[in-house]
């Protein structure tokens, strides 16, 4: 039964018409009716093991995760209706408990501590921020409460969180990785990467190194420039005098706009290449194409030649699903894999047994209820997602996922390659 | 790093042709200090809508270069008389702070509009670019040279106003000394209006060719309205030339700075260069004379 709601537009229904019971509780709700939470804490042990199974989801439903936040449930709620319509999980229903995080630390804890001591989850999806994730992290890891996020900052899984967290996001060393394997792969014996002043910029500089080097290339030099400047004509200039077979500037879309027009007027005619987000279709249609052309993007890629990604396509019934939803549709199959294998519904739980169905010999799966089958045979799995292979490292960070590489030409992006 | 002579050459170039672009909003800056005495940080959305209005006349209407500098004037210099007649005016009985304050919360209020109107996301102008050309081992933009030429015959054309024109004496005995002025009978709320709409002009005018060399989106004011008042300051806030010379000033000082240090922290010179003159010469480098 929903409590007072503010978001009703999570007012949710199955096929079949039924109430499917997504918690949005707010704490305005709480605050204002004290008494209402109070008798959701009480009733809950009672009902804790004949009951639906309740998994938290914290999402980014407003604010700057406002667009993917929403969509990131929807892919969850799927997975949770599919898994009901099959049985569900250890003989009971799941059930969602969502709370909006409003892309706000301070909101988030508190939306945490509510679904950690009202709800009693034993797993919190959807952390989307990295400052909301680094914050909603020590309240999750302090009551053994297992977090799954999309979060991207590399100092997130370096958090003392013995456990409690994996994240289907490649952090900066990845990105780093597959990034300097796809320039050398081009044949680009010199490069020369510019970033932005941030706080990827000097990990990012030194896995570049460590592979292009491995690989047959050379970073022939890197410098770190400033945003919100009028011209970068000088760092343009100490570039090209390592003479770069590639330029690679790892910035956002207003300095990586000015730094290509630089480049074009300097002369240079060698590949760029950039991150997706700072080199978009608004700004290839700002620019004249001959600025442009044959410019490299990147961009981490659902796995799109997985059979989970045609699953999720067609569970959710849309063409293209991004690695936001696709790295949701895996979080919560993990998570009733994981309990089904454990045979018990808790943080603990799910912290120590997550890498028995993610990777290892197992029999590969694509779904959570292809997964639970073989589990109720006794068989051994291996979780392969619609994001990628969903194979985690001992901090709790994937150790490979696909990227989308295209290049710009005629003003137009071009696929390269999935890889 | 040892640096070799055309490379010298060519910081020096680059930094004088951002700093002479710096420097036409920089004067309107230090003109509206000089008349009316606050900074008047709403320069930075007259910079953006100027860049805007200059956008509509060449990407909507077809017009070239020229035309489209002379809309971003007009235009940036008409929104700054209603909005100093509607925002600023009522509050500068309260004083310098508060007048300055208020002009940040009017600057955040138009970039808004223009958000609004526009949206966030990167626009250019339909202007082809040049690859530079190149001689001695130096290399300079068709373009830039022509935003130089632009900059130095708005400024020219300002000196001749000031200086021989009545409408320009006035203004500048204003500046000199308001109570004199008014015995005189030159009337300050006139003098007011013709220097907003003249400072916020020329921040429009300034605001497009930041544009022309990058692209436009509403924050393009506020990204460069620092370096402008970093201007403006070294140079003697309220003196003109003062501001032309703290232009080219913090333009050739932060690039020639990358010769020891890392382009990270090419700001910090120019505030550097800020604490320097306000501890050697607290009036700026011209002082305040205002012309």
């Amino acid at each position: 039964m929903p409590l007072a709601t503010r978001h009703s537009l999570l007012a949710y229904k199955n096929k079949k018409g039924e109430d499917m019971s997504i918690l949005t509780t707010r704490r305005a709700a709480l605050i204002g009716a004290g008494g209402l939470a109070l008798s959701t804490g009480l009733r809950i042990p009672a009902r804790a093991q004949e009951g639906p199974l309740r998994l938290g989801v914290l999402t980014p439903l407003t604010g700057a995760g406002g667009f993917d936040g929403p969509r990131m449930l929807k892919a969850m709620q799927a997975v949770a209706d599919e898994v009901n319509a099959a049985g569900g999980v250890l003989g009971r229903k799941i059930e969602l408990v969502v709370e909006d995080d409003e892309t706000n630390p301070e909101a988030a804890v508190r939306a945490a501590h509510k679904l950690i001591d009202v709800d009693k989850v034993p797993v919190i999806m959807g952390t989307w921020a990295s400052a909301v994730t680094t914050a909603v992290a020590p309240v999750c890891w302090e009551s053994k409460t297992f977090l799954t996020t999309v979060s991207g900052a590399d100092s997130i899984t370096l958090l003392p969180h013995q456990g409690y967290l994996i994240r289907t996001q490649p952090n900066t060393q990845l990105q780093a990785t597959k990034h300097a394997e796809f320039i050398a792969g081009l044949g680009m014996k010199q490069v020369y990467l510019m970033s932005i002043q941030a706080p990827f910029s000097l990990p990012m500089q030194k896995r570049m190194d460590e592979v292009l080097a491995k690989n047959g290339s050379k970073l022939a030099g890197s410098l770190i420039y400033e945003k919100d400047k009028t011209t970068y004509r000088s760092e343009i200039d100490q570039a090209l005098r390592a003479n770069p077979d590639l330029i690679y500037i790892n910035g956002y879309a207003p300095d990586v706009t000015i730094m290509l027009r630089d480049l074009y007027r300097a002369g240079f005619t060698g590949p760029r290449f950039a991150q997706s987000y700072a080199v978009t279709q608004k700004v290839l249609d700002s620019l004249p194409p001959e600025v442009t052309e044959g410019t490299y993007t990147v961009q981490p890629s659902s796995d799109v030649d997985s059979p989970a990604f045609a699953l999720a396509e067609k569970r959710l019934g849309i063409k293209d699903p991004d690695a936001y939803v696709t790295q949701a549709t895996d979080w919560i199959s993990l998570v009733v894999l994981t309990i089904a294998k454990a045979k018990e519904a808790t943080g603990t739980a799910l912290r120590d047994n997550v890498r028995k169905i993610s990777q290892g010999p197992g029999t590969k799966v694509y779904s959570a209820i292809e997964g639970l089958k073989l589990l109720a045979e006794g068989k051994e799995i291996n979780y392969e997602g619609a994001s990628g292979p969903c194979d985690f490292n001992e901090i709790g960070d994937v150790t490979d996922c696909k990227f989308r590489y295209q290049l710009v030409g005629g003003g137009k992006f071009k696929l390269v390659k999935i890889s | 790093m040892p640096v070799s002579l055309p490379q010298l050459a060519q910081l020096i170039i680059n930094g004088v042709m951002t700093g002479t672009i710096l420097a036409v909003p920089a004067i309107g800056l230090t003109a509206i200090y000089a008349v009316l005495r606050f900074p008047n940080f709403a320069l930075a959305s007259h910079a953006t809508i100027g860049a805007f209005a200059g956008y509509l006349g060449n990407v909507v209407l077809g017009l070239p270069l020229l035309p489209c500098l002379g809309i971003a004037f007009l235009v940036a210099g008409a929104v700054g008389v209603l909005s100093d007649e509607a925002v600023l005016k009522p509050l500068r009985a309260a004083g310098f702070i508060t007048t300055a304050i208020g002009s940040i919360a009017l600057t955040i209020m138009l970039e808004s509009a223009v958000r609004f109107i526009f949206g966030n996301e990167l626009r250019g102008y339909d202007l082809p670019i040049m690859r530079d050309w190149r001689f001695w081992g130096i290399r300079i933009g068709p373009q830039q040279l022509e935003n130089l030429a632009v900059a130095v015959l708005v400024m020219t054309a300002l000196f001749l106003f000031l200086t021989f024109t009545r409408v320009g004496k006035a203004m500048r005995a204003v500046a000199d000394n308001p109570t004199l002025a008014d015995i005189k009978g030159i009337n300050a709320a006139t003098v007011a209006r013709l220097v907003n709409f003249v400072g916020m002009g020329l921040a429009g005018l300034g605001g497009m060719l930041i544009g022309l060399d990058t692209t436009i989106d509403p924050l393009i004011g506020f990204r460069t309205i620092l370096s402008i008042f970093a201007a403006a300051v070294v140079g003697g806030l309220g003196s003109i030339p003062g501001a032309v010379i703290g232009a080219l000033t913090i333009g050739i000082g932060e690039e020639l700075a990358l010769v020891v240090l890392s382009p990270n922290y090419r700001s910090a010179v120019g505030f550097l260069a800020i604490l320097l003159v306000l501890t050697l010469r607290p009036r700026g480098i011209l002082g305040q004379r205002a012309y």
